[in-house]
């Protein structure tokens, strides 16, 4: 009797995943250190900040839903969609999130969610139209990926050093232009000490921005490998690697014929989406900016699962 | 899954989980003396075909191992998800759940255990043994008592269905009434007679239609 397939972990995409964690837990550290170093009031910004990240990560199914215009579906009103999913959710043994279709030719689809008890899965009537079932089941294998993998949570706090980062760097630059840097010269005795003071204040500045910078730039490293996971994952539920091959250079390819109105629309959220709403001929962002990897990047990790798969042992 | 696989956003596949199928003929006793029901002799393996030489030639084999069983009445068909299923034809409850086990555990054993979606036993109402005769005394449907054995003794089209849920080990009833709908509260009864023989998926979540069902 032959045996069956032995897909191997990717173990390159693990480390590199890990290791982009880790840097920004290590970020982490260094900015509350240095918060606690300079102050208490800096600690407020750091409860306001987890506040408002929290309530994003809270409401976050009602929070994308309505920014995409997406409107939940019964099994009766969409009796294909739900099929697809119910079918995939028992293969994966998980939940059935909710079902969502958002009203817009942008073909894509997303999924969102605190957890996989609370999630939601989105596709566009854009995607609805222009995939045929099993290239609209392997997208929607790629998003259930994504809640089980629990990607909303995962990538909310790794933002979260972004967000203060980004609030302590603004505040800083307020208080600096409305104190001058240090105020005017009182006495002499003083001098030394206002003189630390604005040398502390700068230096708190600048380590913002570069801790916002750096930060940044590791989300979206971040990010960019959640989406080979999810592509990983849901490749290896369906078994058909090549057909969400397929449906990304369909729906790639797509993005290139839309009027600019509908996609500048959609730029905002490129974060949710299940490939980047921006056309080939309007990429004016390096890869290292991007919430998603580049289509071949995705397509040759597809290639390999395939290659995986179709060895005989 | 694991924290840890979450953190690295991996899946692990789930394996499926077998032995509850050798439940069924005593649950189709029961539902004889309950309900004047029995499973109908058909049944059906559904999975999800993977891309590869791997998978086709595993299928083979499993082909040929149901004919060495002696298996005769099988056929392969697809329905309107892309999802393959093996269609298994016997009149004899005891053979047929056998065969659908015996596919099952092959493609398990094989490592495509993530691929097997469920199995399907198709039910039936009892005909009457003799529809002249006088009705026998006792609540019921006045069929007289038939022997028990686990099924009517040839294949009859069936009426409602029990799916078998492999990552999860359980059974839930299905009955579809008319073009996709189904009647909840048919299946909700079947869910009471066969609980005790079988376990009975307890998340009616779960309980996903299968619509266009090639078991007959």
């Amino acid at each position: 009797m032959s045996t069956a397939r032995n897909i191997p972990n990717d173990r390159g995409l693990t480390i590199r995943m890990f290791t982009t964690g880790l840097m920004i837990v290590v970020l982490y550290g260094a900015v509350i250190g240095l918060l606690i170093a300079v102050g208490i009031s800096y600690s407020v910004v750091l409860v306001i900040a987890a506040a408002i990240l929290f309530a994003q990560y809270w409401f976050s199914d009602k929070i994308a839903l309505f920014g995409m215009g997406g409107h939940l579906v019964t099994p009766e009103q969409a009796p294909q969609l739900h099929g697809a999913i119910d079918r995939l959710c028992a293969l994966a043994d998980m939940k059935k999130p909710r079902v969502a279709i958002a009203d817009t030719d942008v073909p894509n689809a997303f999924a969102t969610g605190r957890s996989p008890n609370n999630a939601v899965v989105c596709a566009t009537t854009g995607l609805l139209r222009r995939l045929d079932e099993p290239e609209l089941e392997a997208v929607l294998a790629h998003e259930l990926s994504h809640v089980a993998h629990r990607d909303v949570a995962v990538m909310t706090i790794a933002s979260f050093l972004g967000v203060v980062a980004g609030m302590v760097t603004r505040i800083m630059f307020w208080t600096g232009m409305m104190g001058g840097f240090g105020g005017g010269r009182s006495s002499n005795n003083s001098q030394g000490g206002q003189d630390n003071a604005v040398l502390v204040e700068m230096a708190v500045l600048v380590v913002s921005v570069v801790v916002y910078a750096i930060s940044f730039l590791l989300t979206r490293a971040l990010s960019r490998y959640r989406e080979l996971a999810a592509d990983r994952s849901g490749a290896l539920l369906t078994g058909q690697p090549s057909v969400l091959a397929s449906a990304l250079v369909k729906v790639t390819g797509e993005m290139a014929r839309i009027p600019t109105r509908d996609l500048r629309a959609a730029e905002n959220f490129n974060a949710f989406y299940f490939t980047p709403a921006i056309s080939p001929k309007g990429i004016s962002l390096s890869t290292l900016f991007s919430t998603h990897p580049s289509l071949d990047t995705r397509l040759a990790q597809l290639a390999t699962i395939e290659a995986e798969l179709g060895r005989p042992s | 899954m694991g924290l840890f696989d979450t953190i690295l956003g991996r899946t692990k596949p789930v394996q499926s989980n077998l032995d509850a199928l050798f439940a069924l003929p005593s649950a189709s006793i029961t539902l004889q003396s309950a309900a004047g029901q029995s499973c109908s002799g058909h049944a059906g393996v559904c999975f999800k075909p993977p891309s590869g030489q791997g998978f086709e030639e595993m299928q083979s084999e499993v082909v040929k191992l149901l004919a060495m069983d002696g298996g005769t009445g099988f056929r392969k068909a697809e329905d309107s998800y892309g999802y393959q299923w093996l269609v298994i034809e016997d009149a004899d409850i005891e053979q047929l759940v056998t065969q659908i086990h015996l596919v099952n555990s092959s493609l398990s054993d094989a490592g495509w255990g993530p691929q097997l979606l469920c199995s399907v036993f198709g039910l039936a109402d009892l005909p009457a043994e003799d529809p002249a005769a006088p009705p026998e005394g006792g609540a019921g449907a006045g069929l007289p008592m038939p022997e028990p054995t686990a099924g009517p003794g040839r294949v009859i089209p069936s009426t409602a269905y029990l799916v078998y849920l492999f990552k999860r080990g359980t059974f839930y009833p299905f009955v579809p009434d008319g073009h996709e709908h189904r009647d909840l509260e048919r299946e909700l009864k079947l869910k009471s007679l066969v609980a005790d023989d079988l376990t009975v998926e307890s998340d009616l979540d779960r309980w996903f239609p299968l619509w266009d069902l090639p078991v007959g």
